[in-house]
């Protein structure tokens, strides 16, 4: 008997003590765990980039300071390998470590509340299939008052509880894509604004927030519809991370690659129902009233340094770069996140199959704040509907060059 | 009533004024769409600088910007407006090497000679790209030295976003190094 097979039977019999538990679940359970844990999106915050899959160590900036995704392996020291199935389940829905501890609420655990137990079993089987990691993901270090975790009992006292818009009348479908959308995709976490303790406002849900200087936008039927989407464009651009409204960019590029492309239709449509209705409103059209002169300075630019990629008609190139015209960013009412990528650039980007994006220079040393500004009001003249409202002195303060 | 077919007849212009290898262009009307690369090539008659992928990935079409401030920078013509230009001083692959009265050309400059040495181009598409980042990198170290410690990494990361898909890189890289070390003041021994 070679060592191979001798292995084979050990994990078969239970032996290989990390993984006995999920040796015990059958593969539909695996692949239904690997489907919710995708869903989920744990590897967000579970995986650092480029390391090895949930094992831990993504920083992620909070207004209250850095706080790590941990270890979420199977390893017995580091990870969760130590845990029963009681114990995952009531971290992943409570917020609670089994030795007491409450974690800080970066962990959506007031989103995974509602996660039945059956589906929190099923990912719990995935991830304790998974390979054991034996590091140590690097300790979250607050600054005070927030480094006191107890006084997180007084906020989960205030804040943590049923997510909201449970309509009990609403269809099957609605119900499922508000699981997909509320609870495990957690998408409030950063599409709804927070108070000043750091608490999504229900008041507000999916309404759109600003994260780190990029608008997460509202998700609100009205204003989807206002900037373009249909229901169908919506499961598109989740599956694909691209379609005629443009490309999924900065935090949602991630969410692509690690959750929204492995969801199945049916959920993706759920979503969809969830997000703009059973009876969706209809996208707005972006009339010619709004156009800006021909000689307008912004226009010069476009043409200048803009229309060899993105056409001069802002018909974008196949694979190359997004088109103007119909993309949802010019259409945001707040020009933030239009000046930041015009600032930034955007890196190359991968999608399914053989899609691809071309690397967006920054253009922070190309042009002024007074260029970026005249651009930006001609974009959203011309093809996002809108009237030119910013200048220079908010591109400053959008992209941190504002004199204090 | 203006129809979008009449519209279209008309190709709006705008005056461009360039100066191109130290010598003012004569100011023309130019198409307000045109990208510099045609420009380059039907106005001017320039035709050394490259058509190659016509995104911007390439390089082969990149050009020199000298700025007022005395630095000078890579700008891609394929994606960039002719009128990005307008008020600009630019040098093209045309204009590095020194000519006599008659427009003969009597010398190479330090970075062609080094290219032909080092056999570093074959089918020549990518060179006006070479030519154009390697001289903007010996005119920066002249105006900043650096290390020589610090000269390969540096090289590396000055001209790999330029595509070359013939000689493997090797003899590009192993010229520019030659070049920089056969000009005056661009390294120092100590950091």
């Amino acid at each position: 008997m070679n060592s191979r097979s001798i292995l084979v039977m050990a994990v078969a019999l239970g032996m290989n003590t990390t993984n006995a538990w999920s040796a015990s679940a059958d593969n539909s359970t695996l692949e239904q765990g690997r489907y919710l844990v995708r869903a989920a999106d744990c590897a967000a915050c579970h995986t650092q980039e480029g390391g090895t899959p949930y094992a831990g160590g993504r920083p992620m900036e909070t207004p209250f300071g850095i706080v790590y995704g941990t270890n979420i392996t199977p390893d017995k020291e580091y990870g969760i390998g130590a845990y029963s199935t009681d114990e995952f389940y009531h971290v992943l829905t409570e917020g609670e470590l089994p030795d007491g501890t409450q974690l800080y609420p970066a962990m959506p655990y007031t989103a995974y509340h509602s996660i039945p137990r059956q589906d929190s079993d099923a990912m719990y089987a995935y991830l304790m299939s998974l390979k054991p990691v034996n590091i140590e993901a690097p300790e979250t270090d607050l600054s005070w008052p927030f480094s006191m975790r107890w006084t997180l009992n007084f906020w989960n006292l205030m804040f943590a509880g049923e997510t909201p818009n449970n309509a009990e009348d609403q269809s099957d479908e609605w119900q499922r894509g508000r699981y997909m959308v509320d609870v495990l995709g957690h998408c409030g976490e950063c599409h709804t604004p927070r108070n000043a303790l750091g608490a999504v406002d229900t008041e507000q849900h999916l309404q759109g927030s600003v994260i780190a200087g990029y608008e997460a936008p509202s998700l609100t039927p009205d204003k989807l519809a206002a900037r373009g989407w249909t229901p169908t464009a919506l499961q598109t651009f989740l599956r694909e991370g691209i379609s005629d409204q443009g490309s999924m960019f900065n935090e949602m590029y991630l969410v692509f690659h690690h959750s929204t492309r492995y969801l199945r239709d049916e959920d993706l449509k759920a979503m969809s129902v969830y997000l703009m209705g059973e009876d969706p409103p209809d996208a707005r059209v972006v009339d010619a009233e709004h156009s800006a002169s021909a000689d307008s300075p912004g226009r010069r630019h476009y043409l200048n340094v803009c229309a060899g990629c993105h056409g001069a008609q802002g018909q974008g190139v196949p694979h190359v770069a997004v088109a103007m015209k119909g993309n949802t960013t010019l259409r945001l009412d707040h020009p933030r996140n239009l000046v930041k990528v015009i600032h930034d650039g955007i890196d190359a980007q991968k999608f399914n199959g053989f899609e691809r994006m071309q690397a967006m220079p920054g253009f922070a040393d190309k042009l002024s704040s007074a260029e970026i500004a005249e651009l930006v009001n001609f974009l959203r003249q011309s093809w996002g509907g809108l009237d030119a409202i910013i200048d220079a002195a908010a591109v400053d303060e959008l992209t941190g060059n504002s004199e204090e | 009533m203006t129809t979008e077919l009449s519209k279209a007849a008309v190709i709006p212009t705008r005056p461009l004024k360039v100066t191109i290898n130290g010598e003012a262009q004569p100011i023309e009307d130019i198409p307000e769409e045109l990208m510099m690369l045609d420009y380059l090539h039907e106005y001017r008659n320039l035709t050394g600088t490259r058509f190659g992928c016509g995104r911007g990935m390439c390089r082969a079409c990149t050009v020199i910007v000298d700025k007022p401030d005395g630095s000078s920078e890579e700008v891609r013509t394929c994606i960039t407006g002719a009128h990005y230009f307008d008020g600009k001083k630019i040098r093209t692959v045309e204009g590095h090497a020194q000519r006599d009265e008659e427009g003969h050309i009597d010398a190479l400059s330090t970075v062609q000679q080094q290219f032909l040495e080092h056999f570093s181009f074959q089918c020549s598409y990518c060179a006006p790209g070479f030519v154009n980042a390697a001289t903007v990198l010996v005119e920066r170290l002249q105006r900043k030295p650096i290390a020589r410690s610090q000269l390969e990494g540096t090289i590396s990361e000055a001209l790999e976003s330029h595509i070359c898909r013939c000689t493997g890189y090797v003899r590009y890289f192993e010229a520019v190094r030659d070049a920089v070390l056969k000009t005056p003041g661009t390294t120092k021994e100590a950091s």
